[in-house]
């Protein structure tokens, strides 16, 4: 049994040996042939491509969460902006008519009190909405940092190994042009090609479906940060004013 | 020795096993590209080696299933009764396969797991319809009680065989007596 494995490991070997660079070289030769055919935008096979419907449609929003939430980090930040200086303006008018109005005993100057009190009073409750705002923007910067990089490193290995499996159909095709299956060189030279589809498929798949179940999660969890986040904010708005 | 080709488009798991060593294999792999089969058959007299390829159902190896109709003399087209997506399928496949091949290539409409019934969700009659509507032979088998299986490739050679084995001995050429195996 022991010796049946070594010399199976033996001849292997010397398989391997001859034909390994030659195997190699054909199949870098086809995966730079999908890198071409996609880098130059040529058509690609339209069933390939329309049974990755599914798949390419989960990429399309994952790609949607990745800029809308690049451009909410923006807009936060703005938002934030705009409120300091908003309530610092508010703040210095509710002073200047606070100190006007000390200097005026008439009826406009009890106006002018009142008025100031309200204003710097808001002044204050606007800042209130920063702490909230704040907090959303670590919230959705973790979220961008961690959950869709680490999303996006699925992506990137999946589309590694889609290029390699249509480089193997590639080549599974160019194979299959004048097959016959009695001819013991084709049929070793097809054997040697089918197996490098199937390693490439099973490949494929799992991160094909790795990348399907990561976009739905990503997509229902931020779902769940925005409602939980926006609440807060949601609650000061609100009551505050 | 004369070559018959066939080309069998297989949706499920089906004949080829069973019909090439008469067993019914319950898992079987899924098809990358193609698998062969081959059999010695007597008609009249003269041995006759059939060649099948079970070419792959999944969409993404339509295009490269597309040259193996080249030269066939047959196609079994097999659907499974228990699934009607695989039915609603079979418009497809039949224009790939007369769009592909020689225009005498006879083609046969099988309802497969006909073992089923509880659980069928196309009638025979609607086969019936399909196969007569398009020209097809139709027949329901099952793969697993193996009832029809040898009727199902009988029946379809016997008439055909004249035409396509002239043809095809040719261009194929090899004399391997033992055929492609899986």
């Amino acid at each position: 049994m022991l010796y049946c494995c070594v010399f199976l490991g033996r001849f292997m070997g010397d398989m391997l040996d001859d034909s390994s660079v030659m195997a190699r070289m054909q199949k870098k030769f086809w995966k730079t042939k999908q890198v071409l055919i996609k880098a130059t935008g040529k058509k690609e096979d339209e069933y390939v491509v329309a049974s990755d419907a599914d798949l390419d449609a989960k990429l399309e929003f994952f790609r949607s969460v990745q800029s809308t939430c690049t451009e909410l980090l923006k807009v936060i930040e703005r938002y934030q902006q705009r409120i300091t200086r908003l309530s610092q303006e508010e703040n210095e008018l509710g002073l200047f008519l606070h100190f006007q109005g000390e200097h005026d005993k008439t009826k406009a100057g009890n106006m002018m009190n009142a008025t100031s009190k309200a204003l710097c009073t808001s002044a204050k409750q606007r800042m209130a909405l920063c702490a909230p705002l704040h907090r959303l923007h670590q919230e959705v910067e973790t979220f961008r940092r961690r959950a869709i990089q680490d999303t996006l490193l699925t992506v990137t290995r999946m589309e590694r190994a889609r290029t390699e499996y249509r480089g193997a159909l590639l080549w599974m095709k160019d194979v299959s042009q004048e097959l016959d299956p009695d001819t013991y060189k084709q049929m070793e030279k097809f054997r040697k090609v089918q197996s490098q589809v199937r390693g490439t498929k099973t490949q494929f798949e799992k991160l094909k479906n790795d990348v399907c179940q990561k976009v739905d999660m990503l997509g229902a969890s931020r779902c769940n940060m925005l409602s939980h986040s926006l609440c807060t904010y949601q609650v000061f708005y609100i009551w505050e004013f | 020795s004369a070559y018959v080709y066939m080309h069998t488009n297989i949706l499920i798991s089906f004949t080829l096993m069973q019909f090439t060593d008469k067993r019914f294999q319950p898992v079987h792999d899924l098809t990358i590209g193609v698998e062969f089969g081959a059999r010695m058959i007597t008609i009249d007299g003269k041995q006759i080696k059939l060649q099948i390829w079970d070419t792959a159902g999944q969409e993404s190896f339509r295009s490269i299933t597309r040259s193996y109709y080249r030269g066939a003399a047959g196609a079994l087209l097999v659907y499974d009764i228990t699934r009607r997506d695989t039915f609603n399928h079979l418009t497809t496949w039949l224009e790939d396969a007369r769009q592909h091949s020689n225009s005498n290539m006879v083609i046969m409409l099988i309802g497969n797991k006909s073992d089923l019934e509880s659980r069928r969700e196309v009638k025979k009659e609607e086969g019936e319809a399909f196969a007569r509507e398009h020209g097809l032979i139709f027949m329901e088998t099952s793969a697993k009680t193996a009832s029809n299986v040898e009727e199902a490739n009988g029946i379809k050679i016997g008439p055909q065989h004249p035409t396509p084995s002239s043809t095809l001995s040719g261009s194929q050429g090899g004399q391997h007596a033992g055929g492609g195996c899986c």
